[in-house]
């Protein structure tokens, strides 16, 4: 079984990537991640998850055109590669064979716990 | 418009640019941007704010990154790439990398050398940890009534004591005297040089490890003594040495060993092999502060309380000598300058700074002729790196790197002479130490701290060589290289002349010293001293020896065929030195006029070859006279030379018979011939000789016919008069050569120096002129071609260096003149600057020019014309 190695605020990036599809670049992804999740999300730690992300070989990155309002700078656009996909199925088929084999008392008792 | 854009905080932008990854900078600095401007519209105060935290949280590992990385790659290749073509370009002008490496080698091997005693000199007495805080007495006496006063390192025995208890300062006093002992080695007598008498708070004040014995404790008491380890391995093998006895002296003192000390570093100024307690001389007194044989050495509280001290020692001296008649000051020296700065000398000998100085500057002066050479031919040669120059310019080369590239390749040269200078001075170090009476071994050369400097010397010179060839060679313009309109510019020229004059100004300097000093050298050999010193030796047995014995060993002496004469006398004639005073009984008792004398018997005339102008020669009778115990009824007879007759107011035959009061009366027997009885430098002074049979050394002259077999023949004799002294001798010329030994380590200095700037500058020239010479060749094949003579072509390829070799000897011949006219005006005899010295060195320097161009000539002569003008 091969390991893929994917942490849970990299897992976030990643499936956001997916979901801007052709329009991911930083500003972007931090502004969907923000507005989906609520959560503020730093520059720093998005770069370095990017940048680990494309170490990784799960992102590939190209330049893009530079705008006027980047005072002349090119964006880095993003993609998901074959390997990326992969890592994101066996990420979620993993959790779903977990969810399985909880039983369902306990999740019961949690969810009226919780309302 | 864009003014009204608001714009990211400077401060924080300038210190991302710094940090990030230049890979990433342009696409976070847009994030930056974007965000900002997006942020800006609610308030830029605001958005500044965090602009600045964004800025702080991207300062993580993943971003920072390394600007130099992205060249890295490409300098290493560069660098590999400049040391090939350098390798290259020394392989392929063989003449010139011989020329410049032989150059540098001889050069920097000088420098090496010479830095090597710079820094052995430097390191005196570094190994005294308290070295900064001990003081050397230095006493300065006088007597009322005259303004002139002795100075030195001797103190009485009182100082020592008196001042560690008047001031609070002085921790200790330490008093010393060295002495040369004569010690029993198998019973056999052996003359140990080294031999010392110290206080015991010696090892309190100095830094020696004990091996055997206990320090605090082992110079208490008379009779006690420590050995150095080399030294008691010499008498006593390897055993336990404490308790043991030594006999020391000719009435055999036992002398009980208490301690021995590990070897010290020689870089000393306290030089001992034997160290006995001060109190076992017996000298110890608080009487007086004359009698003053010994050196005293202070250890002070710190280093400061040198001024306040000296301050308070005025005036209690001035208390203490008040009615005495005499002033004596004391002075303190401080321990770890006396080496460079001391003009007194108290047990080894000291050096001069400025002796080093002026070694420095020697060194210095080698760099700069090897430098010039280095940049006379790099110059000439730059012709040919032009090519070179200008593709790499047009392949965007900065003018800097090429300039480091040329430093570069000066750098390999001289890295290379730097080795093959090393094996040099390894080999050279024998004599070299000869020659500077110093020890260095082949791993001071690999010393740490003397490759650092070995190091420094040869950044130095690679960058004194060669930034200007660099400097040159990295400003072409690419554009009229590459259209070959190229040739040397007119200030490299200028340069390139005006550093052969230097090099030869320096040349013929050296030459017409050399040849100066050599003559003076001569002159002093040679010079006729009014006495006989061919074939004469000198013994020392020792003041006061009994004269009964000493009567009967001369007259054996005397029965051996070889043996002329046989005298005993206080002092050599080479260096007589007691001073006297003398008076005729018609002068009143105050007034005397200052003497030297020398007490010698009835045979000194004869056995240093003295002559006689008036008046006869001692007589056995004499001997007698001066001999009789009672004053009253001693006679002393005297023979002076012509000066202290003159000094009398007596032509020499007037002054025979005369009385004259020496030590008492005396009758003026002889009048001899002047003679120098000290060195040259001195005019020769007033002399009286007087008969005294005390003298403690004995001088014979020989025939020189069969010198070993007389000289054992004095040895089996000796054995049977005076055993208890080693049989030394020594001759008087050899005596006479080593007062000059300054003199002489000078002349061979300077032949040495001279010979190799005559090297370096021949060098230059050489590869100078064949450079020339490659240039003109096509000129030379037309003249040839024309019908041009072998003189034809030498005088037209020489005129040029010809006229600067002229200047130089213009330049320097006058310079030379006045520095020698100073260094012989030191001697009251000396030899004339005679015009030929000038003439001859100016011929040599002519002639060594001619001869390195003609064989470049002699090339050119034997080439085919065609070859090197077929070619276009």
């Amino acid at each position: 079984m091969k390991n893929y190695q994917l942490g849970e605020f990299e897992e976030i990036v990643l499936l956001t990537v997916g979901i801007l599809n052709n329009e991911a670049y930083s500003v972007a992804i931090k502004d969907e991640i923000e507005s989906r999740l609520t959560r503020t999300v730093s520059m720093g730690a998005l770069h370095t998850a990017l940048l680990r992300l494309e170490e990784k070989g799960y992102l590939k990155s190209f330049s893009g055109e530079s705008t006027e309002d980047r005072a002349g700078r090119p964006r880095r656009y993003f993609e998901i590669t074959a390997l990326g996909k992969k890592a994101m199925l066996y990420a979620k088929e993993t959790r779903e064979q977990l969810w399985k084999a909880i039983p369902k008392a306990v999740l019961e008792y949690q969810l009226t716990i919780g309302n | 418009m864009k003014n009204q854009k608001p714009y990211p905080p400077q401060l924080p932008l300038r210190f991302f640019r710094w940090y990030c990854n230049p890979r990433l900078q342009d696409y976070i600095e847009g994030d930056l941007t974007e965000v900002y401007e997006r942020r800006a519209k609610n308030g830029k105060l605001k958005a500044d704010v965090l602009f600045s935290i964004d800025v702080l949280l991207l300062c993580r590992p993943g971003i920072i990154g390394r600007r130099k990385n992205n060249y890295s790659t490409n300098s290493i290749d560069m660098f590999r790439n400049n040391f090939k073509i350098a390798l290259r370009n020394l392989w392929k002008n063989k003449p010139s990398t011989v020329i410049n490496v032989l150059g540098l080698t001889t050069g920097i091997t000088a420098c090496l050398l010479i830095a090597l005693f710079i820094q052995h000199e430097l390191s005196f007495d570094k190994f005294q940890s308290n070295r900064k805080r001990i003081a050397r007495v230095v006493m300065e006496y006088g007597f009322e009534g005259s303004t002139e006063t002795h100075k030195g390192t001797f103190t009485s025995t009182k100082v020592a004591p008196v001042l560690s208890r008047t001031f609070p300062e002085v921790e200790k006093g330490v008093r010393m005297t060295d002495a040369d002992a004569i010690l029993y080695l198998n019973n056999e007598p052996v003359t140990e040089p080294n031999f010392m008498y110290a206080d015991s708070s010696f090892f309190n004040t100095f830094d020696y490890e004990m091996l055997q014995g206990n320090a605090s404790v082992a110079l208490n008491g008379p009779k006690k003594i420590v050995l150095t380890e080399s030294m008691a391995a010499k008498y006593f093998g390897s055993e336990n040495v404490i308790g043991k006895t030594l006999e020391v002296g000719t009435n055999k003192t036992p002398f009980e060993v208490t301690g021995v000390i590990k070897d010290y570093p020689k870089n000393s100024q306290l030089q001992f092999d034997f160290l006995a307690s001060f109190s076992s001389m017996g000298q110890n007194q608080e009487k007086t502060y004359f009698n003053a044989n010994y050196t005293t050495y202070l250890l002070l509280s710190d280093e400061l309380a040198f001024a306040p001290l000296l301050e308070k020692l005025d005036p209690f001296m001035e208390k203490e000598m008040a009615g005495t008649g005499a002033t004596i000051r004391f002075h303190l020296e401080k321990f770890n300058e006396v080496h460079l700065y001391s003009p007194y000398t108290a047990f080894a000998s000291n050096t001069s700074i400025t002796y080093l100085l002026l070694l420095g500057g020697v060194a210095l002066l080698i760099i700069i002729i090897v430098c010039s050479t280095y940049v006379n031919l790099s110059t000439a040669k730059s012709i040919e790196r032009a090519k070179e120059v200008g593709v790499r310019k047009v392949s965007g080369a900065a003018r800097n790197q090429l300039f480091w590239q040329f430093i570069g390749e000066a750098f390999v040269v001289c890295c290379l002479s730097v080795l093959v200078s090393f094996c040099a001075a390894a080999l050279l170090l024998p004599q070299f130490n000869s020659f500077v009476s110093r020890n260095f071994l082949v791993t001071d050369l690999l010393s740490p701290s003397f490759l650092l400097i070995t190091f420094c010397i040869t950044i130095l010179i690679s960058l004194a060589a060669g930034s200007y060839p660099a400097l040159i060679l990295s400003g072409m313009q690419p554009a009229r290289i590459l259209k070959g309109l190229f040739k040397n510019s007119s200030s490299a020229r200028r340069l390139q002349q005006s550093l052969v004059v230097f090099q030869f100004s320096i040349t013929v300097f050296l030459i017409v010293c050399t040849v100066i000093i050599r003559n003076q050298l001569n002159y002093i050999q040679n010079r006729n001293l009014g006495y006989d010193r061919t074939h004469v030796l000198t013994m020392f047995i020792g003041w006061g020896t009994d004269s009964k014995q000493v009567e009967t060993f001369k007259s054996e002496l005397k029965k051996h065929t070889q043996i002329k004469e046989v005298s005993r006398c206080a002092s050599t004639p080479v260096s007589i030195n007691g001073g006297y005073s003398m008076r005729l009984p018609s002068m009143p008792e105050t007034e005397v006029i200052g003497v030297f004398a020398n007490p010698v018997d009835e045979g000194f005339v004869a056995a240093s070859g003295l002559q006689l102008i008036a008046g006869e020669d001692f007589s056995e009778a004499d001997m007698r006279g001066a001999e009789i115990q009672d004053e009253k009824l001693r006679r002393y007879q005297y023979i002076l030379n012509e000066s202290a007759a003159r000094q009398l107011g007596f032509m020499p035959e007037e002054a025979i018979g005369r009385e004259l009061i020496l030590n008492s009366g005396g009758t003026i027997k002889g009048v001899v011939q002047d003679f120098n009885f000290q060195s040259v430098h001195n005019a020769i002074k007033p002399i009286v000789l007087f008969t005294a049979p005390w003298g403690g050394r004995m001088i014979i002259k020989i025939s020189g016919d069969d010198i070993p077999g007389t000289i054992a023949y004095a040895e089996q004799q000796w054995k049977k008069f005076i055993p208890n002294r080693p049989f030394e001798y020594s001759f008087l010329d050899e005596t006479y050569a080593r007062m000059y030994k300054t003199e002489n380590q000078l002349g061979k200095v300077m032949s040495l120096f001279a010979a190799t700037a005559i090297l370096l500058a021949c060098m230059g020239l050489f590869g100078l002129s064949s450079y020339m010479m490659q240039q003109r060749m096509k000129e030379i094949g037309i003249r040839k071609v024309l019908g041009a003579s072998f003189m034809n072509l030498i005088s037209i390829l020489s005129g040029n260096f010809i006229k600067l070799v002229i200047i130089a000897i213009v330049i320097a011949c006058p310079l030379a003149y006045l520095i020698m006219q100073s260094w012989l005006s030191d001697f009251a005899y000396h030899t004339d600057m005679h015009w030929w010295i000038f003439m001859i060195a100016g011929l040599v320097i002519v002639s060594i020019t001619l001869l390195t161009i003609s064989i470049h000539g002699l090339r050119a002569m034997a080439e085919n014309p065609v070859k090197s003008l077929r070619s276009e």
